[in-house]
């Protein structure tokens, strides 16, 4: 069994399916990419996993465990983790204060532990000066401070929806090397959103696609990317 | 360098607060006791404030308090401090009762149902007459202390005093990062593990307990309670008022803003009865618009030349978030 598996998730808003029968796995340190054009219920399918919103049908198993109806909070101190497409850092907190949270509330530790934590862990992704504000810091800092604060849940499991958006190439590089490396030493299974397709083939064992709520192809990036379906629902009209 | 400060402040402000009955007469006296009264019930809304949930019901808790305080003494034969813990412990009772149904709500909502409740508190007393007294109210044989002035004095600056410290807890805890997190981003609050329910209800059970302590203490102090005059909306409106105009999101800034406002109508209710209301107002308005962080935030962003951030504004001024 996986660590993370989801059988016949369906997710209704009125009359329409954002995501529709998606039966998916995955497992500590596999990176999958979940790609799809705008639209096609990626987002929709994180904040299902991570409990945001409930399936209107079908389940989520994590670690064994059945999930289906737990709440947001309970989620991320079991082991699943995410950032969010639209970033909402903490502005009222400093950013050490923003990567604190995770160690404070999913472990339980205390405040000072708390602080020589987070301190370490922005250590190991090259953030520095963590007094600052969220709103005085970079894009790319902005970014590595979205999974610093997704690491101090202490995850089995980890959502990256579109981390890579907004940045450069160079910074784009670095950031996925540093999702390599997060995976391979945390032992984390990433489950990466990405419109950038080079960033998919550099990353990811794995990739999903979702059309309209759908899986409509699944398996290496190189498959994938030849399947007629898949490039018809990139570009549009009849495969 | 900052630190020996930042303790001294509070300890000599405490040291002057405890010692003005012996100097002052008692108008000052009585003035000061009234300033203490809205300190303490402006730090305690404050506080939940601070988890982005606006209450409109101090009135209601205050008067469910002095309620609390009034009946316990007059049916249970309580003594007059225990009728004080008494009047917090129920007022912060029916707050977690309540809360447990209400902090599911949000924003505009939130405070429009907090309003509600304390008029349904008014209304029930009212008509509960029997055990209420009824809009006559109720009136104690006597006054604790013996309606002593400085002693009764004493009394309310304890209730600030455990209002700072209750406030001063929340700031030094974990306690603060919970609520500021839920107040800027419930999603991004619950992705980290926080329980976002639980520090509601915290937040709104610590502050009703305060309020209904300071509405308890206000009982024994006048000896009176009827529902016009222990609901009274002016108990609802100076506390947010004054926090406003200090400062939200800190102990300091409902501080400062209860004692310049509350001398400030003092002064202006002898020369423009009921003026007062109409220039809290126009501080409201003022403070929302051009200076959402308060005197406090702007005497901070003054000495750290760093703009705090604008966020107090969007808190403060728009509900529909």
């Amino acid at each position: 069994m996986s660590t993370l598996e989801t059988r016949g998730l369906t997710r209704r808003f009125g009359g329409l399916v954002a995501v529709n029968n998606v039966s998916f796995s995955l497992d500590r340190g596999e990176i999958l990419g979940v790609i799809g054009p705008n639209g096609s219920g990626k987002t929709t399918f994180i904040n299902l996993v991570s409990g945001v919103y409930l399936p209107s049908s079908g389940s989520i198993m994590f670690k064994g465990r059945d999930i289906t109806s737990d709440a947001p909070h309970l989620r991320a101190r079991a082991g699943i983790a995410r950032t969010f497409q639209l970033i909402h850092p903490l502005q009222s907190l400093t950013v050490r204060e923003n990567v604190m949270l995770g160690f404070l509330f999913s472990r339980g530790m205390r405040l000072r532990q708390a602080r020589v934590e987070a301190d370490t862990i922005c250590g190991s992704l090259g953030l520095e000066r963590l007094d600052r504000g969220v709103a005085e810091i970079t894009m790319l800092e902005t970014k590595k401070m979205e999974i610093a604060r997704a690491l101090a849940n202490n995850p089995e499991i980890l959502f990256l929806d579109e981390v890579m958006a907004g940045l450069n190439v160079d910074e784009t590089r670095e950031m996925v090397g540093l999702v390599q490396s997060v995976s391979r030493r945390h032992n984390i299974g990433v489950g990466v959103v990405e419109h950038v397709m080079s960033v998919i083939r550099d990353l990811t064992h794995r990739v999903i696609v979702l059309e309209n709520g759908e899986i409509i192809a699944a398996g290496p990036y190189e498959e994938v990317s030849r399947n007629p379906r898949v490039i018809a629902a990139y570009l549009g009209g009849a495969a | 360098m900052r630190r020996p400060l930042s303790f001294l402040i509070p300890l000599l402000a405490l040291a002057a607060a405890a010692l003005l009955p012996l100097v002052s007469g008692p108008y000052p006296l009585a003035v000061a006791r009234s300033v203490l009264t809205y300190m303490a019930l402006a730090i305690s809304w404050d506080m939940l404030l601070r988890s982005g949930q606006i209450s409109f019901g101090i009135a209601g808790f205050f008067g469910l308090g002095a309620y609390a305080a009034a009946l316990s003494v007059l049916r249970g034969g309580m003594s007059p401090i225990l009728s004080i813990l008494f009047a917090g412990v129920f007022a912060g009772a029916v707050a977690l009762i309540l809360g447990l149904v209400i902090l599911r709500l949000r924003a505009v909502y939130f405070s429009i149902t907090t309003l509600a409740l304390a008029e349904i508190f008014r209304v029930i007393i009212q008509n509960w007459s029997d055990f209420t007294g009824g809009p006559e109210g109720l009136v104690l044989p006597k006054l604790i202390f013996n309606g002593e002035s400085k002693s009764l004095y004493w009394l309310v600056l304890a209730a600030v005093v455990i209002a700072c410290a209750a406030s001063t807890m929340f700031e030094k805890s974990r306690i603060r990062l919970a609520l500021s997190a839920i107040r800027n981003n419930e999603q991004s609050a619950a992705a980290s593990g926080i329980g976002i329910f639980k520090y509601l209800l915290v937040a709104f059970v610590v502050s009703s307990f305060i309020q209904g302590i300071v509405g308890g203490i206000q009982l024994q102090g006048y000896g009176f309670a009827s529902p016009d005059a222990v609901f009274d909306s002016n108990y609802t409106l100076l506390p947010l008022a004054m926090a406003l105009l200090g400062g939200i999101h800190g102990t300091p800034g409902p501080v400062i803003g209860a004692l310049l406002l509350g001398i400030a109508a003092e002064f202006l209710k002898l020369h423009i009865p009921y003026g007062h209301l109409v220039v809290y107002g126009i501080i409201i308005v003022l403070v929302i618009l051009f200076m959402p962080q308060g005197l406090y935030g702007l005497l901070r962003s003054r000495r750290h030349a760093v703009a705090p951030v604008a966020e107090n504004r969007v808190d403060a001024g728009a509900w529909g978030k």
